[in-house]
């Protein structure tokens, strides 16, 4: 055969393989994309699911890897060392501040949430809020010398006037234990509020005040109120609970030098109205508290938005030493928001109740009391200012750096790395992307602000699907739901892919939708990034209480008390099947409201169940108990009309006891060794 | 002979394997720093302003390039083919240019395209009334405004957007104002100049809408004695520019900026210091302004660069003595807006609207000692009828549903049947879009309180209220 004629064959060979393997092969991988991604125009990426949220440990550790993230920061007395919680990492990092270098890195327990100093400046106290402890440190010999237990999830810390005692924050268990630092024992502990952070000790030492993020829970409609716990330092006894209206996420608190006023970070949202625009403030607006502390001060609100601009998720605040400039971080839209505190004083003097009832929903007033707003790195957490004030220090959380900006000039005049590195992973922009505004129209909020710490805000939406006032939904945790699709309550999303699609910024967001590479960012960090905390005040060790074995056979049983048989279909075993407690179906369990289209519910997860209350898809039920007792009687969610109260009690007490699988495998050992140095 | 053979196929596949590069790079010379502009000649008419009256379109303009690099070069006339071309917009790519133009004195206007790499055009619409303001929409489809006159309209523009082909018309807005002069935000919402036209006439206000013409709203309203000479541009700064009237004292046309983030509170005069008539801008990506200018002493409009910063006039760029320069664009690549998504489903025959509060008053209006009466309903007035009077419940709120793409206003009635405010501006609602508003003459800047509105506990009410019932498309359940 010629030449001419072997090239010609070639190339009509290669072409007609081509297109036998581009046709049929083509659609072969459209089907198999399209299944995996439960929508038809996911492109034809193999690295999407194979690679980015790859259960495969070497290839996740391959396309993954280990940031600081730093989180909140403290300042030595000469304001020559920096202390930066890393909060991924588990350290505490020392940096110089003036040469602007990492000089020690300290380990600390689990999750570390806060650092402070003793009022020597020679011991550190960080909280370990995944440890349920807090590490002591000596900080000339760089050591953890000493740890203390706390309650569960400690955050926010705070000194005793005297130095003798610590006041810690437990954000899991609602509560504030005392410990007396001379004897290293919990002298008491009380109750603060829904899931409290921050707190701070008044200039005259008289007042403790400890902010909470979640609002107490009530029936849908009532005015949302969120506790501010006043605590006499004197008497260290509850003096007050203050309820703020209207808001919740109040994250930390700082107090003017002259202890007159308390400014805390707060979101206003809009959970009651329906979700049915976003123009006009409609789904939220953030702010500050203003508490004047005198005898019936009052307790005001400011928002720090603007009628076209929001500025998202403020997380840390603090106040010149002059007294005369606040700076908030605000975390969803990287910047800092510097407040004019004699334009907030002027602004609030001799207002009517009525005119400041209008300034917590006015978008303009921000104008007369923001001086400017500093653009920042990626999520700004926590902020620490110099001793003297002319420096504000800010935890660059998602761009492993602290920006140092200037009090006077206003501007940023440096960056301290933190020495990580600066390779960012699909997992990690999809986790920047997850906490923030950008892709929301005018920034008015990102998961992060209806999933705090990933997790779900306790507040039920009106989302208005189809009529306005119908089809109310409670949010839900993101916590490990890799394993656990259908999600939504109607179990109409199959996958993150859908979920976090087009309809999504059609109903919610309602600005442009995530390209490609952002949804596949979004979702390799939804679906890799984000874990249970341990379940330390429940099941801390695995073992089960004879309570909670009492009620695990309750959970499990086939017969009630009468011995009856219960339908298979009406056992909780049935459709809460381990190790995700469900059976990713979707059930009728009698809970459909008359404000509900027909449908079917998805049947959650309950893996520290315990820290989602309200429940049920329109979170009608306040705690697990009433489950059964106010909304089971048609026993159509499970047989319990036949129980007692204790046989109910065993079974709530075994479904707080559920946590994630992970803890009774390898990380089990981790959970263990982090209580044994309690 | 088999070698030749051998030689042709082996000629034709290397040619069928470059072509594709071939036909990829087949480009014409870029025109990308060249500033664009509009001009016409004094000589045929005098120079009208967008009061209300038109749109931007003024006849006998031609479009010309000119490089600014190279001042007091000729231009290049880009538009000679038409009667009249005015309203040039630059794609995001700086690749092509949308213009309106008539291509003889008797044709209507319409919406053409060049691909300013090779100068060709293709004409985008073929319709009947005129065709003017083209902007692009980050989605590929066209804003524009049309005239669209009828029996009580009389005249008037309504926007309408379509496909790059012309395809897929689609009007967007449906109240008796008119609209031109249409550019788009970088939140990806149309910023257009509109004024009412019945019952009565008003001054152009600066209205925002989303590209499927939802959630309509003032964006900006000048005060009484100013009006509106130009539409706004954002700035790279967040600011919004144009050119406004009769404010300051100063009798000329002046250059103003308003910010974004808070429209109605920040108006600042740039041009107040300086004497003569503006007619346009354009924001460069510099930071720097685009201004067509006539100082005093001149009877001609130039173009002349503008510091924003220092307020102070720059460089002359442009003029001619026989013409004024009407407006100016530059070739450049620039952000693309964001594409928004629509609620708007035209299988569903109507929308919603939730008030929340029509007493929501202001404590500042009323320590001024104004008596604050309460309402306790409204009525909601078409075109040329009511269509119906409809109770408020007790916190305040009202929710109706009404047909889609529909003009109304709504007055507030109190429980002795007076009037006591309004009518309000005219609304309307696309189909499927659900809007709320705080109250119904509220602070613009005031957002909801976070509480159950009582309205919305019961079935939305039908208006016009003589419908007994609308059947609806089933709209899938998020």
């Amino acid at each position: 055969m010629k030449t001419s004629y072997k090239l010609l064959l070639t190339f009509g060979i290669i072409v007609a393989l081509g297109l036998i393997i581009h046709f049929p092969g083509y659609k072969l991988a459209r089907a198999h994309v399209n299944s995996k991604t439960a929508v038809e125009d996911h492109p034809l990426l193999c690295t999407s699911c194979h690679l980015y949220t790859s259960k495969n440990k070497l290839l996740s550790k391959l396309v993954n890897t280990d940031y600081f993230s730093p989180f909140n920061m403290a300042v030595s007395k000469d304001g020559s060392n920096l202390y930066v919680v890393a909060q991924e990492s588990n350290e505490l990092l020392v940096v110089d501040s003036k040469n602007r270098k990492v000089t020690n890195k300290i380990k600390v327990g689990e999750y570390p949430h806060t650092v402070i100093l003793d009022n020597a400046g020679k011991m550190a106290y960080v909280s370990n809020q995944w440890s349920d402890n807090i590490s002591v440190i000596d900080l000339a010999a760089s050591k953890v010398i000493d740890t203390l237990k706390t309650g569960n999830g400690p955050a926010g810390l705070s000194l005793s006037s005297d130095g003798k005692y610590i006041y810690v924050v437990n954000s899991f268990s609602s509560g504030i234990s005392v410990i007396d630092l001379s004897t290293k024992e919990e002298k008491k502990r009380f109750d603060a509020g829904n899931n409290p952070t921050g707190t701070q000790l008044s200039p005259d030492g008289k007042s403790l005040l400890v902010t909470s993020r979640r609002a107490l829970i009530a029936p849908y409609g009532d005015t949302l109120k969120s506790e501010l716990t006043v605590i006499d330092e004197n008497t260290q006894r509850v003096r007050e609970r203050l309820n703020v209206k209207s808001a919740y996420m109040m994250e930390n608190v700082a107090f003017t030098p002259a202890g007159d006023l308390a400014l805390l970070t707060m979101i206003r949202p809009k959970n009651l109205v329906p979700s049915i625009q976003v123009e006009q403030g409609w789904m939220m607006n953030y702010g500050i508290v203003i508490v004047e502390q005198k005898e019936k001060g009052r307790i005001i609100q400011l928002l720090v938005d603007e009628p076209n601009a929001y500025y998202s998720d403020p997380f840390d605040i603090v106040i010149t030493p002059d007294g005369k400039k606040a700076f908030m971080s605000n975390s969803g839209v990287n910047f800092i928001s510097v407040i004019n505190i004699d334009s907030v004083r002027a602004i609030i003097s001799g207002a009517s109740p009525e005119l400041l009832s209008e300034y917590s929903n006015n978008l303009g007033v921000s104008s007369r009391f923001v001086m400017k707003r500093i653009k920042t790195g990626a999520d700004p957490k926590g902020l620490v200012l110099s001793p003297d004030g002319k420096l504000l220090y800010v935890a660059e959380q998602l761009e492993d750096r602290i920006a140092v900006i200037n009090t006077e000039t206003l501007e940023t005049i440096n960056t301290i790395d933190l020495g990580g590195t600066h390779r960012i992973t699909v997992a990690r922009q999809g986790r920047r992307l997850f906490n923030n505004s950008g892709h929301t129209f005018q920034n008015q909020f990102d998961c992060y602000t209806c999933h705090p710490d990933n997790h779900e805000d306790g507040l039920v939406y009106n989302m208005a699907s189809k009529d306005m006032g119908r089809n109310l939904t409670n949010t839900q945790s993101l916590r490990e739901i890799r394993d656990t699709p259908p999600f939504k309550w109607n179990g109409k999303n199959q996958t993150v892919y859908k979920q976090d699609g087009m309809r999504f910024s059609t109903v919610l967001t309602r600005s442009e939708a995530f390209n490609y590479d952002d949804l596949d960012a979004i979702t390799a960090y939804i679906l890799t990034g984000i874990k249970y905390p341990p379940n330390l005040q429940y099941n801390a060790n695995g073992i089960l209480t004879p309570g909670e074995l009492r009620g695990k056979a309750i959970f499990e049983r086939t017969k009630d008390n009468l011995g009856n048989i219960i339908p298979e279909n009406n056992r909780c075993i049935t459709c809460h099947t381990p190790p995700f407690f469900t059976n990713l179906k979707l059930a009728s369990v009698g809970t459909l409201a008359l404000t509900d289209d027909s449908m079917k519910f998805d049947t959650p997860h309950l893996n520290n169940i315990f820290q989602s209350p309200p429940y049920l898809h329109d979170g009608r039920a306040a705690t697990l108990e009433e489950i059964w007792t106010k909304y089971g009687k048609e026993e159509k969610h499970g047989v319990a009309n036949d129980m007692t109260k204790n046989q109910l009690n065993d079974l709530v007490d075994y479904l707080k006891s559920l946590r994630a699988p992970r803890y009774d495998g390898k990380d089990s050992k981790k959970q263990k060794t982090s209580l044994k140095s309690n | 002979m088999y070698n030749l053979r051998a030689t042709i196929i082996l000629s034709f596949l290397m040619a069928l394997c470059s072509s594709g590069f071939l036909f990829t790079s087949c480009k014409g010379k870029s025109m990308e720093g060249m500033i664009i502009i509009t001009r016409t000649s004094g000589k045929t008419q005098k120079l009208k302003s967008n009061s209300g009256d038109s749109g931007n379109f003024t006849t006998q303009s031609q479009i010309v390039a000119l490089n600014p690099e190279k001042p007091g070069s000729a231009v290049k006339v880009l538009t000679s083919a038409y009667f009249s071309a005015s309203s040039p917009e630059i794609s995001c790519d700086a690749m092509y240019m949308l213009f309106s133009a008539r291509q003889k004195e008797t044709d209507n206007c319409q919406i053409y395209e060049m691909n300013l790499n090779n100068s060709k055009i293709r004409q985008v619409t073929s319709e009947k009334g005129d065709c003017t303001d083209p902007a692009y929409l980050p989605n590929g489809r066209i804003v524009y405004s049309k005239s669209t006159g009828n029996e009580i309209l009389k005249r008037g523009n309504s926007l309408f957007t379509c496909n790059a082909d012309g395809s897929d018309i689609r009007k967007i807005t449906f109240n008796p104002c008119t609209y031109f002069s249409s550019t788009v935000l970088k939140d990806g919402r149309v910023l257009t100049l509109g004024s009412q036209i019945y019952p009565d006439k008003q001054d152009a206000m600066l209205i925002v809408l989303r590209p499927d013409g939802t959630k309509a709203e003032l964006f900006y309203k000048g005060e009484k004695g100013s009006y509106l000479i130009s539409g706004g541009h954002e700035t790279g700064d967040g600011k919004i520019v144009f050119v406004e009237s009769g404010k300051d004292g100063h009798k000329g046309n002046d250059v103003v900026s308003i910010n974004y983030n808070r429209p109605t509170h920040t108006r600042v005069n740039l041009t107040s210091e300086l004497k003569g008539n503006f007619y346009s801008v354009l924001p460069l990506q510099t930071g720097k302004l685009l201004v067509s200018y006539r100082p005093p002493d001149l009877e001609r409009y130039s173009l002349y660069e503008f510091d924003p910063e220092k307020k102070t006039l720059g460089r002359t760029i442009y003029n001619n003595t026989e013409n004024d320069v009407l407006e100016a664009v530059l070739v450049e690549k620039h952000e693309r807006a964001k594409k928004l998504p629509s609620e708007v489903d035209m299988g569903v025959k109507t929308g919603l609207l939730l008030c929340q509060d029509i007493n929501v008053f202001n404590p500042q209006s009323e320590s001024n000692g104004r008596p604050f009466l309460k309402s306790s309903r409204i009525e909601v007035i078409g075109i040329d009828s009511t269509m119906g009077t409809i109770n408020v419940e007790k916190d305040g709120s009202f929710y109706l549903k009404v047909m889609a793409d529909t003009p109304f206003r709504i007055q507030t009635i109190d429980e002795k049947g007076k009037v006591l405010n309004g009518p309000c501006g005219w609304i309307w609602l696309r189909p499927n879009e659900r809007r709320g508003c705080v109250g119904c003459h509220e602070d613009q800047e005031l957002v909801p309180d976070n509480k159950v509105p009582f309205s919305v506990k019961k079935a939305p009410v039908n208006v016009p209220v003589h419908i007994n019932k609308v059947v609806e498309k089933k709209v899938s359940l998020e």
